[in-house]
């Protein structure tokens, strides 16, 4: 029978592994286009990144990522959900896990890995074996009253984005009254406001990963 | 006779809810529900067992059980290359070494011993960590005799593709009660009749072979097989 070796701990201890940040929240509320905006601010910001996508039923969020031009697309991997976006990230979020694991073989200096969760409803959340922070991103045309709902997603998430502030007066939406529901509902954590079209709030959300994630000052 | 720490470790590892990833493969079962060659129940049930009686009992459980008796990493990694030629769709070897590594990967964070071993030789080996080593070697650290790995092992597949049908709205939840019950009695004939050690691995199934071939082509789809 086989007796069971030591793995290389001199190797694993040699490097530190890279911060996984979870990007969840509804269809359409604007997931990838803070990824786009994401990669540009860090990358200036001298972050080695990797980025990891759940498309549901298409490679669509993966594919439009590596065409970016902004990140290397081998540094871009999609992983499947079966059908189930919650499992993925939650009760199973082995095969995101290994695709990170594999990303971190792959590019030995990657600091930072974005696991863009596919589109779901108010109630997906991040399982802490997958990650280190995760996000939550909602948006205005979604509705004023989503804060108040309590989705697990909108309450537990470690940051809560709302997104396409700029819709907010054409759909009837007092975002003033959103954010401060909002932030009611989470007890004071974090929201920040964002407008991923025009780039507005992204530097608020970068200078959070860099403070409470890769701990720089 | 299995006794109650077995029953239980069984109930554990066979459960749907164990976190290797397995929702994530149909195996077939959505592309050829795609191309309208599986529809209900019935069909649901000639198909789990010709995955059952045609590549696991005749490919997947001898590999395993060469696995699980394998004297050291050299043999085990043996047995993965002959999987890795053994199955001529890239889909298919590619669904099997994701299905394994992930399973290796919880059983590795847990503690495994085996698996960590294995895992760590794994970094540098693209080609092994298939799903029937990978079974051999977490049943093996979690304890589990070769009867019960093997049982574990056909009853995930069984799972695994019913749930995906359900998932996939082939077959309601009910039905799908009823599949598992007639998939049961299929497997529980097959444990029946042990695997000889000297068993050379063989599959037949070449609508499913070319159905998980496909799956590149489709520009929707849910399941990475």
């Amino acid at each position: 029978m086989i007796e069971a070796g030591k793995t290389s701990a001199t190797a694993t201890a040699a490097r530190l592994p890279a911060a996984r940040v979870g990007i969840g929240g509804p269809v359409g509320s604007g997931k990838t286009a803070l990824v786009e905006r994401l990669i540009p601010a860090l990358a200036a910001r001298g972050v080695d990144l990797a980025v990891i996508t759940n498309d549901l039923v298409t490679a669509e969020d993966a594919e439009r990522i590596r065409r970016s031009g902004l990140i290397d697309p081998a540094r871009v991997s999609a992983v499947e959900a079966g059908a189930c976006p919650h499992t993925v990230i939650r009760e199973d979020p082995t095969l995101n896990i290994e695709a990170a694991d594999e990303l971190e073989r792959r590019f030995p200096g990657v600091e930072l890995i974005l696991l863009e969760s596919g589109g779901d409803n108010l109630a997906s959340t991040f399982s802490r074996d997958l990650t280190d922070f995760w996000m939550f991103v909602i948006d205005v045309g979604g509705g004023g009253d989503i804060p108040r709902k309590r989705g697990p997603g909108v309450v537990r998430c470690d940051l809560l984005v709302i997104n396409k502030t700029d819709l907010a007066p054409h759909v009837g939406v007092d975002l003033e009254l959103m954010h401060a529901q909002a932030l009611a509902v989470r007890d004071g954590r974090p929201v920040l406001l964002t407008n991923c079209r025009s780039g507005e709030g992204i530097d608020a959300v970068v200078a959070m990963l860099e403070s409470q994630v890769l701990f720089r000052a | 006779m299995i006794d109650v720490p077995t029953a239980l470790a069984l109930l554990q590892y066979g459960d749907s809810a164990y976190p290797a990833g397995g929702f994530a493969f149909s195996w077939g079962i959505e592309g050829l529900i795609a191309d309208g060659l599986l529809d209900g129940r019935q069909d649901l049930d000639d198909f789990v067992w010709e995955q059952l009686s045609s590549r696991w009992n005749s490919m997947d459980r001898p590999l395993m059980a060469r696995a699980y008796r394998a004297g050291d990493i050299t043999a085990l990694a043996a047995v993965d290359r002959t999987i890795e030629g053994a199955t001529p769709s890239r889909p298919m070897r590619e669904g099997s070494r994701r299905a394994g590594r992930a399973l290796l990967g919880v059983s590795a964070r847990n503690g495994g011993a085996l698996s960590l071993s294995y895992r760590a030789v794994l970094a540098d080996d693209t080609c092994g960590g298939h799903l029937p080593v990978a079974q051999a070697v977490v049943y093996r650290d979690a304890g589990l005799e070769l009867p019960s790995a093997e049982l574990v092992s056909g009853w995930t597949m069984v799972n695994g593709l019913v749930s995906a049908a359900v998932r996939l709205g082939s077959v309601g939840h009910l039905e799908a009660q009823r599949c598992l019950e007639t998939a049961r009695s299929g497997l529980a004939e097959l444990l029946a009749e042990p695997v000889a050690a000297d068993a050379e691995p063989w599959s037949f199934t070449p609508l499913i072979d070319i159905a998980v071939s496909r799956v590149r082509c489709r520009a929707t789809r849910l399941f990475t097989t």
